[in-house]
């Protein structure tokens, strides 16, 4: 494995390996929560995505503490540690995400679309997990990273046309359709932060050459 | 990979007695190159203009695009794609018609378009999952 070859005799690297990994992973479970919620109008699943993203927390803080514990050599901890922030940050936006959802009535002609990003944002992650498990086994993730971007895109195009669509909902207050906006604006931008999380996955792929 | 998974659900689209200039209008603003043109009845009885149409069927033989209604040129019956097909039984239907898009359907309901774009965009998902399409 990739990092096995530079790090052969550390058990912290492999913890930290071990815990990046739990976190993606648990990344996914919540995007299927979220899914899951959104779909069948399911407030208490949707309210599960809150309890994951403290969960999340505690994962995030472990492995910090662990690469500063002196797991991995100095010059790549921080890189490491950014990209552990942004995959974080990701759990923070859908947890913003569902108390938006928890906020507003979604109407019944954005609700299709809707359901459909919160499907490929859970596609994007699961190629987020896949391109770092590449990575670890050192095999080439072109393909992936190129994935994540074709699924950000498609996520870019319907975000246009679903505030398009939005602007013909009928409001009766201002609080109304803020919400409305807000939870569109976080729903269709979660798909750029898991851009910039492959991206980050990249830079750490090339430092470690 | 299920069709469905990577359609476009949105379907811009035209009435059948417009004109080819209200069809360039709308594809120029919306930068799209492919209108579903409404007919009365069924959804399976619409049909499609392509920029292609325009261009090769209009444009280039000199003729007045607004004087000409788009269900002149409109190509019919449009081709419908069940939408639990596979993305890789999609592209043997559109290679075997000869299409750039297919209209994806639910019974006689219009659910959504996919474009060869689309099968390779998910030619190259399915790929990097160790999936295969083709």
């Amino acid at each position: 494995m990739f990092f096995k070859k530079i790090f052969p005799k550390s058990n912290k690297e492999q913890e930290v390996i071990r815990d990046i990994t739990r976190h993606i992973k648990l990344l996914c479970t919540d995007f299927g929560f979220f899914k899951t919620a959104l779909e069948t109008s399911d407030r208490s699943l949707m309210r599960e995505v809150m309890h994951i993203e403290r969960e999340a927390d505690s994962i995030r803080r472990d492995i910090i503490s662990k690469i500063y514990d002196g797991a991995f050599l100095p010059y790549i901890r921080p890189d490491l540690c950014k990209f552990v922030e942004i995959v974080d940050s990701i759990f923070d936006l859908l947890e913003d995400t569902g108390y938006k959802y928890l906020d507003v009535k979604l109407p019944d002609p954005l609700k299709d679309e809707c359901v459909h990003v919160a499907f490929l944002n859970r596609r994007i992650c699961e190629m987020l997990l896949i391109a770092y498990e590449a990575m670890l086994k050192g095999e080439d993730f072109r393909e992936k990273m190129l994935a994540i971007r074709i699924y950000e895109k498609k996520i870019d195009d319907i975000k246009f046309d679903l505030i398009r669509d939005a602007r013909s909902i009928e409001v009766t207050n201002f609080w109304e359709g803020e919400i409305l906006s807000q939870f569109l604006s976080c729903l269709t931008s979660i798909s750029d932060v898991i851009e910039d999380a492959s991206d980050h996955l990249q830079i750490i792929h090339l430092s470690m050459k | 990979m299920k069709v469905t998974e990577f359609i476009t659900r949105r379907i811009e689209a035209i009435e059948f007695d417009k004109t080819v200039f209200d069809a360039v209008e709308r594809m120029v603003d919306r930068r799209i190159r492919s209108l579903l043109v409404r007919f009365p009845g069924n959804d399976r009885e619409n049909g499609v203009i392509t920029a292609r149409d325009v261009v090769f069927k209009v444009l280039a033989k000199g003729l007045d695009s607004k004087k000409i209604k788009v269900s002149e040129i409109a190509s019919r019956p449009i081709v419908c794609v069940d939408q639990d097909l596979e993305f890789g039984q999609v592209a043997k239907i559109m290679g075997e018609s000869n299409i750039a898009r297919a209209f994806v359907c639910d019974d006689d309901r219009i659910v959504g378009i996919v474009a060869l774009m689309d099968v390779m965009a998910a030619a190259l998902i399915a790929e990097a999952r160790g999936e295969h399409v083709f």
